[in-house]
């Protein structure tokens, strides 16, 4: 008796991990695009836990255009290079910017979006962008973006400022640290920086000398057709009425 | 305060979801623990040379390198190069799962260990194979012995599942940070993500607090 209750505790493990597994494999055949949930207005979960965001509305739009299905998968952003090339994912729709770096690892559509990147300060902060970039302060980046490795070389290794970088897992943390006083400034995308000042005692200080750029959705170098469906779908959608509506619907402008 | 419990409230559905992946990953991990930890058990303790110093080894390799180093290693890397396309959830329950066993492995080599020889013995004595011996007298005694010690590894798996978050996992820690990102209410999403922890440790526990009590051996101590 007893022994058939340890048993069937057993088996009742062994069921809920086979379930979990098989739960795991059984994946349809739809494009998975990456996203960083981190990252809003372009990426993001909202209450339901569904992805949202300019970036993900655009894709589904495009989906429904070229006549593919697309899932969006919510992943960290360090590991989401590595995971489209492990065909994890298929596609990268989630404010990426276009770099030379990048292009060499994956393919990447026409360029939708212009991005600046700003410095966010607190709101009461009366210092300039050069006395932020000085004095051995801290500034927050979210670890592996562009802005990131920009400023480690052109302004910590080659131009010798005094200012160190702390890299954080998301850019809302780094905002999260400007409030807390931990580090005096976080640069990022204008976009979320916009976002951030609608939600925290932040201001937008300015930029800081990085040149514009680009985003882009990147996808595996040998996915031609994924990338011609993204062109084509891109391009009609960015003459479509719905593109003023979605710029507008995240406060793009 | 107002908008913290209205954050709360907000993402709790969302987070409950999470919940459920934590438990899944808890649950499949566990599960191959036990049944490899089990295995381990037996062959470190009656196997021969070799088979003793493998399990020594696999024991020694698990408990050395850090789970977060072992969920990249495998899911960019070992996975990857083998060609195996595996989910996150599927590497993460794999990876911890692999650590679990060679903890669970000790704990149920302690168990086995702790119940007289004589037992063995009579059970050679008595015509039965060594295989039967183990699987009929040593591993229903010593499963039991094992509860407690089983709870406390459960615990400890819990809370490692929080690094899955890494992996792009959606368990409860992930979900948490996306919420935060939204809504820049950090605080109170960080603290709901540890009391749903805390709820199910408790909940785990207290499941196998009983079932200590069911399958204690009457008049053992």
């Amino acid at each position: 008796m007893v022994k058939g209750r340890l048993w069937s505790f057993i088996s009742v493990f062994l069921v809920v991990m086979l379930a979990g597994a098989s739960f795991a494999f059984a994946e349809e055949k739809v494009y998975i695009n990456g996203i960083d949930a981190n990252f809003p207005p372009f990426a993001y979960v909202d209450k339901n836990g569904v992805p949202d965001g300019f970036d993900v509305k655009s894709v589904d739009w495009i989906a429904k255009e070229m006549g593919f299905k697309v899932t969006h998968k919510p992943m960290d952003w360090d590991g989401i290079i590595p995971s489209l090339k492990a065909k994890k994912i298929d596609m990268i729709a989630s404010g990426m910017s276009i770099t030379e770096k990048r292009q060499e690892q994956v393919n990447f559509t026409i360029p939708y979006w212009i991005i600046s990147q700003v410095l966010v300060a607190p709101k009461d902060c009366s210092i300039s962008v050069d006395e932020i970039l000085s004095n051995g302060n801290k500034v927050g980046v979210q670890r592996g973006t562009t802005e990131a490795k920009w400023m480690e070389e052109n302004l910590i290794q080659k131009a010798k400022k005094d200012f160190s970088l702390v890299h954080y897992d998301s850019a809302p943390l780094a905002v999260e640290d400007v409030v807390n006083g931990r580090i005096v400034a976080a640069a990022m995308d204008d976009a979320p920086a916009k976002d951030a000042v609608r939600k925290k005692p932040v201001k937008i200080l300015g930029t800081f000398g990085m040149a514009e750029e680009n985003f882009g959705y990147a996808v595996r170098k040998e996915d031609k057709k994924l990338l011609d469906m993204l062109n084509q779908g891109l391009k009609r959608l960015m003459a479509s009425p719905y593109w003023e509506e979605l710029k507008k619907k995240y406060e793009l402008d | 305060m107002i908008q913290s419990l209205t954050a709360i409230a907000d993402a709790l559905p969302y987070m409950l979801r999470g919940a459920l992946v934590t438990i899944g990953l808890v649950a499949g991990a566990m599960g191959l623990g036990l049944v490899l930890g089990v295995t381990f058990a037996v062959g470190q303790v009656y196997g021969n040379v070799y088979i003793r110093s493998l399990v020594k080894i696999y024991v020694w390799f698990f408990r050395g390198v850090p789970l977060l180093v072992l969920l990249f290693l495998f899911y960019f890397g070992l996975f990857s190069l083998l060609e195996i396309n595996l989910s996150a959830f599927t590497v993460a329950v794999i990876v911890l799962g692999l650590i679990t066993s060679a903890y669970q492995s000790q704990i149920f080599r302690g168990a086995i260990l702790s119940l007289p020889e004589g037992q063995l013995k009579a059970a050679r004595a008595i015509g039965m194979s060594d295989v039967k011996a183990i699987i009929f007298i040593v591993l229903p005694q010593a499963l039991r012995l094992s509860v407690p010690g089983w709870s406390n590894e459960y615990s400890i798996v819990l809370k490692d599942s929080a690094v899955a978050y890494a992996l792009g996992v959606t368990e409860i820690m992930a979900r948490a940070h996306f919420v935060a990102s939204r809504t820049y209410e950090h605080l109170p999403l960080y603290f709901s993500a540890g009391v749903l922890f805390m709820i199910i440790t408790y909940l785990g526990t207290k499941a196998l607090k009983i079932l200590e009590e069911r399958v204690k051996i009457p008049g053992y101590s």
